[in-house]
């Protein structure tokens, strides 16, 4: 029977999911307000 | 956008369809998303290092630019490798964090490449600011291989390798394709990010110049 961690499993899923989406929107942020002030 | 997508293809592959392992739990599941966001940190770093070579040979700015893309995105993808490593370690070491030298080095990588960030904000002139985050992002690639090398050279709480070796990787098939699908994903999104990363220095660095021309 293996243990049960999935709490720890769920957290770290969120955590990248977090990172990637937000590094995502940052990036498009900022290039959208350079090619604006361009 | 495409590989975001894609990145929610791995969750329900590593999710739902990839099986419990037996020791550790649901915990390992960890695995898919720490050792490709690893791998593609030491390739963002390396490639900003290699590129910070040639900007120092060719003195071209754009190669500056993509450097400086290049260890950003190592930055993000070095946050998820830092948060999701000890959020694995804790259930099945016992404990969040171990000054050993696999993670005390990663570490170090990282926040090499934070003061390589902190350094381009506050150094204005373009030269010297590229001069100086080559030889910052030289001394970054220097340092992948010894990270690589730290479970062989060191006792660390750190697994072995357990793709990345000379002989076959010691993971059941089903795994191991959830593994390098995850992989491919993450190259993916690190060459869109440097895409867009890239793309934005570029904008900064036309108005700059427009702006320089104006006054």
């Amino acid at each position: 029977m293996p243990p049960d961690n999935s709490g720890y499993m769920v957290a770290a899923y969120i955590i990248v999911g977090v990172v990637v989406v937000g590094y995502f929107i940052s990036l498009w942020v900022r290039v959208r307000d350079a090619a604006k002030k361009k | 956008m495409l590989s975001l997508v894609l990145l929610a293809g791995i969750y329900v592959r590593a999710l739902v369809f990839t099986p419990i392992e037996a020791t550790q739990g649901a915990a390992q599941k960890i695995f898919y998303l720490h050792v490709p966001a690893a791998i593609c940190t030491e390739l963002a770093f390396g490639i900003c290092g290699l590129v910070s070579i040639a900007y120092l040979w060719l003195k071209d700015r754009r190669m500056d630019m993509f450097a400086s893309s290049s260890a950003e995105v190592g930055v993000a993808f070095g946050t998820i490798i830092l948060t999701t490593g000890p959020i694995w370690g804790k259930p099945i070491w016992g404990t969040w964090w171990s000054w050993d030298a696999r993670l005390t080095s990663t570490l170090f990588l990282f926040l090499l490449f934070v003061g390589y960030m902190v350094l381009r904000g506050v150094v204005t002139d373009p030269d010297l600011r590229a001069r100086f985050s080559a030889v910052i992002g030289i001394m970054g690639l220097v340092l992948i291989p010894f990270i690589h090398l730290t479970v062989y050279l060191f006792r660390t709480l750190h697994p072995m390798p357990i793709v990345l070796k000379p002989s076959a990787p010691s993971l059941p098939a089903v795994m191991l394709v959830t593994l390098l699908l995850s992989f491919g994903v993450f190259v993916l999104l690190y060459v869109g990010f440097v895409m867009q990363r890239y793309a934005l220095a570029i904008l900064r660095d036309v108005r700059d110049e427009e702006a320089a021309n104006a006054a």
